[in-house]
């Protein structure tokens, strides 16, 4: 790996991930439902970022960077939750701004929701919670962070049709869980 | 009609989403202007984001774990 000077480190670190630090906190929240858990992933995102920092490259897409090393922490979280020895390989952080990105975690397409904990009380944020997590994934990424398709495609490590048609069906399932409470919010859908 | 309000609503989706042209986006408001049921779908599908997003994003990190990161980083080197 390419060493840095511990000074320029800082200074990246200051000036380019903190800032992120909310975004990912939210992220970290409406993945595991536990202000603990979320705590726990967010510091061990930016520790994991300090460490392979000279793998960044300085004035890019930071916030799309400690994305994917959030995500892969959670999936690596789950995994020992649920007494799945597989690891991530945090080598492919350094690949990270690579033409080809052919790491395939196909598992992810596997992950339950049996971490969810159900603690918030309305029925809109119910109905989002509900959603599996690949699904409230990218709801979470595309309408809360605004990450284009592009970005979440890297982030989620899967191609971008089916960033796309995540987005069609989670959306489809929220509208149709919503329907009755938006509707008495004065919300009206009438789809077709 | 109903192909035409399927490519449509697939179109406002892309433009909500950010991932339109600069000229597809003018070609699709010009298109939507035309239409009161088209102004309606925007409508709708705007508020609807609005909605989810107003939900989940409520969530901010406490002073403390930024200044534990730095610590734990601190004591590291």
């Amino acid at each position: 790996m390419v060493t840095m000077e511990k000074n320029i480190k800082d200074k990246i670190f200051e000036e380019e991930l903190i800032p992120q630090i909310d975004a990912l906190y939210n992220f970290a929240y409406h993945l595991t439902y536990n202000e603990d858990d979320a705590n726990d992933l967010v510091q061990d995102t930016y520790l994991k970022a300090y460490r392979f920092i000279a793998s960044y490259e300085v004035g890019t897409n930071a916030k799309a960077w400690l994305f994917k090393i959030l995500k892969n922490g959670f999936i690596n979280n789950y995994r020992k939750k649920t007494k799945q020895p597989t690891k991530v390989d945090y080598q492919e952080i350094v690949n990270f701004h690579a033409e080809e990105d052919d790491t395939n975690y196909s598992s992810y397409m596997d992950l339950r929701q049996e971490i969810f904990q159900g603690m918030m009380g309305d029925e809109i944020t119910i109905a989002i919670n509900s959603l599996e997590v690949p699904f409230r994934t990218v709801i979470l990424l595309c309408d809360v962070e605004g990450f284009k398709y592009d970005e979440i495609s890297k982030i989620l490590d899967v191609p971008i049709g089916t960033v796309r048609s995540r987005l069609h069906r989670a959306r489809n399932m929220l509208k149709d869980k919503l329907r009755e409470y938006a509707e008495s919010m004065g919300y009206s859908d009438n789809r077709n | 009609n109903t192909s035409k309000f399927k490519d449509l609503s697939k179109r406002v989706t892309l433009y909500l989403d950010g991932e339109l042209s600069k000229e597809e986006e003018r070609e699709l408001l010009l298109e939507i202007q035309k239409n009161p049921q088209y102004v309606q779908l925007l409508g709708k599908e705007q508020n609807f984001r609005e909605f989810i997003k107003s939900r989940l994003q409520r969530k901010k990190v406490s002073p403390t774990l930024v200044q534990s990161i730095k610590d734990k980083i601190r004591t590291a080197n």
